[in-house]
């Protein structure tokens, strides 16, 4: 049953839908225990692939997801949505290998897909709306002629998985769930993170309005891109913050890896990186403002007292006068 | 306000061809005091707007670029967003009041090359869902009304205006150098003329330059004839290394920087903000009394001269200022301070909302 294969790999399209009002699936207590695991395996980072065989497993699979959405819905953590995005968009882009699947999904996105001469374009709207943001992806650095953006295998999945991960990423709210739910909620609050880890001692205003806006991200638990990670960690580094207390920040990310994270900061302590300039953040289409100080390293050292935080320019222009006044 | 510069705007809008996309979808503003002192109007049709126009005439009015289920509700997300336009605001500062006019030129060869090489080009679209507009003041917009544009949000937008700005663009690495097997030599390999985007205009404005002002990229092409022809051939063919000038690439550089387009307004987020007013295409600008005409034809256009209202004679004035020399309605005007002279109304209006006459 091939419809029911598609279904399982990838339920949140119509044939999966189509399959759970056919048979009249309901939603017991063992398709919510089901739910609660699914979502506790994208917690761990990885998820876990369907190793489903029989057809009644299949469609508890399927059934499985259902709930888990509809449990995600009714708790409305944006903690718990993120990591549920990030890892089951891996699994079933990982999944994807046939042409007929890749198309299908496609269709469902309303990607738009151009083949000529065995290679692969989309539509620049399409490409915009699904290529992820980091900095081999901006339009600037692809071959594009008449609305059409180049790209290859690899890249048409990794577009896919994102916009499965943007599709997940939505979740619309349940009010009123069965007992069940409300039972599986109070299981997996408990293993949410108790203290909620991104408290920083570094103040709003403190930091320039790149950083700042990366870390409103990071703290809404976005996915971050790599360049985005970079930058972060490198300024981070830069201002004297120690290691575990940057990666506790980075545990926001909804496909935290305490491993990798605690290598990559090491490794820019290591090679004693620098932030990377204004232009440069400029490049990675970062900057948001017209700060004019070269390195956002340079937003605190404008002020004469690093405790202080920074100065406005007025009294800046204070501190000016005062000094002419003495001589 | 000047009870005649109203009289002025009235009489326009009675048969102004007002040209709106689905006006029931749009949010309305207008303004007196400022562009816009009261948004959240909706109209039913272009003739309920026009009457509303010819009633109340306000000096600024302007329409969302986005198209709503609601166009009235407040906040914004109870609007209904459905879409938008995509927008372009290409202008120009300059020092002085009417230094600005003298440059207007610039902003409409910027205003071709978006439409030409990014719009049309680059991005696909069809030339009839694209709108230009002069702003009635200091540059243009272009309206952009391409189906599948109009669902982007900010961010894809963003990526947009980035590309015609040609943020992150490094021509260098358009090159890459190759080895020639038994020489000693590398062979420069880098984009050919007839390529797309950002490396096919390079390969041509290259070859413009090179033809047209050799001097400026280095003397040996200005003397002689032979190394132009030379270089020149063998980029059409992609080998940029038929030249013995040397550090060609560093010397290419002000070239590459004049591609992107330098007057596309990003500051105030024009492009990128989804629930932006802008001045109604064919509306007044109640700052200068132009015409926000829609442009049929770019080549021909000029904005001081198709964008007045129409004459109905003369009226007298008194400058308060010197106005420099300016070209406006095929005439060149210059005025002096104190001086009282009696000009055609239409331009009587510029004028006076400059705040450099006033009626006697």
């Amino acid at each position: 049953m091939n419809d029911l294969d598609f279904a399982v790999k990838f339920p949140f399209t119509e044939q999966a839908k189509d399959i759970i009002k056919e048979l009249g699936v309901e939603l017991n207590e063992m398709t919510v225990s089901k739910a609660v695991e699914r979502i506790k395996s994208c917690l761990g980072g990885n998820g876990k692939k369907s190793i489903a065989l029989h057809e009644s497993e299949k469609i508890q699979e399927i059934a499985s997801y259902a709930a888990a959405r509809i449990l995600l819905g009714y708790m409305q953590n944006r903690y718990l949505t993120n990591k549920f995005a990030v890892a089951e968009s891996k699994i079933m882009a990982s999944l994807l290998d046939k042409q007929e699947e890749i198309n299908g999904l496609e269709e469902f996105f309303k990607i738009k897909k151009i083949e000529e001469e065995n290679k692969i374009y989309l539509s620049l709207p399409s490409f915009l709306k699904f290529a992820p943001k980091s900095i081999e992806y901006k339009i600037i650095n692809r071959q594009l002629k008449k609305g059409k953006v180049l790209i290859n295998h690899r890249e048409e999945i990794r577009i896919i998985e994102e916009a499965i991960r943007k599709y997940l990423e939505k979740i619309p709210r349940v009010t009123n769930p069965s007992q069940s739910i409300k039972n599986a909620e109070t299981e997996l609050k408990e293993l949410l993170p108790k203290i909620e880890p991104q408290k920083m001692s570094l103040q709003p205003g403190d930091n320039p309005p790149c950083i700042e806006k990366i870390m409103e991200r990071l703290v809404k638990h976005e996915n971050l891109s790599h360049q985005e990670r970079f930058f972060l960690g490198t300024y981070l580094v830069n201002r004297g913050m120690k290691l575990e207390k940057i990666v506790s920040l980075y545990e926001n990310l909804p496909d935290f890896d305490e491993r990798i994270t605690t290598y990559q900061i090491e490794h820019i302590i290591k090679r004693g990186y620098v932030a990377p300039s204004c232009s440069k953040i400029l490049s990675y289409g970062l900057c948001c403002a017209d700060c004019r100080i070269g390195n956002p390293l340079n937003w605190r050292s404008k002020s004469p007292s690093k405790a202080e935080g920074p100065l406005n320019w007025k009294s800046r222009k204070q501190d000016k006068k005062e000094s002419g006044d003495n001589e | 306000m000047n009870e005649f510069i109203i009289e002025k705007f009235r009489e326009y809008y009675k048969n102004a061809d007002l040209d709106i996309l689905k006006p029931e979808e749009r949010e309305f503003g207008i303004g007196n005091k400022k562009k816009i002192d009261a948004r959240h109007l909706s109209f039913n049709s272009i003739d309920e707007f026009r009457l509303y126009l010819v009633s109340n005439t306000p000096l600024f009015t302007s329409h969302s670029t986005a198209y709503y289920r609601y166009p009235n509700e407040t906040p914004i997300e109870r609007k209904g967003w459905k879409g938008a336009d995509l927008v372009f605001d290409l202008d120009l500062h300059a020092d002085g009041k009417y230094e600005v006019y003298k440059k207007l030129e610039n902003v409409k060869e910027d205003a071709i090359r978006l439409i030409e090489e990014f719009l049309i080009a680059d991005f696909g679209i069809n030339k009839k869902n694209i709108l230009l507009v002069f702003s009635g003041n200091r540059g243009y917009h272009i309206h952009v009304r391409e189906e599948e544009f109009l669902e982007l949000r900010s961010d894809e937008r963003k990526e947009i205006v980035d590309y015609v700005q040609g943020t992150g663009l490094d021509y260098r690495n358009f090159f890459t150098r190759e080895e020639i097997p038994g020489k000693k030599v590398e062979k420069l390999k880098g984009p050919k003329p007839n390529e797309d985007g950002y490396r096919g205009r390079f390969a041509r404005a290259v070859i413009k330059k090179i033809t047209n002002d050799p001097g400026s990229i280095s003397r040996i092409f200005k003397n002689e004839e032979s190394q132009r022809e030379i270089f020149t051939k063998g980029i059409e063919g992609g080998n940029w290394s038929k030249t013995r000038v040397e550090k060609i690439i560093e010397r290419l550089e002000i070239i590459a920087k004049d591609l992107p387009l330098k007057s596309v307004e990003t500051d105030t987020g024009v492009t990128q903000d989804i629930s932006k007013l802008i001045r109604v295409p064919n509306s007044i600008h109640g700052e200068t009394g132009l015409i926000a005409k829609v442009v049929k034809n770019i080549d021909s256009f000029d904005p001081l001269r198709d964008s007045l209202l129409k004459s109905n004679g003369e009226i007298k004035v008194r400058f308060n200022e010197d106005v420099p020399e300016l070209e406006m309605g095929a005439e060149t005007l210059s005025f002096k301070k104190d001086e009282i002279k009696e000009i055609k109304d239409s331009v009587a209006i510029f004028f006076i909302l400059k705040g450099s006459a006033t009626i006697i």
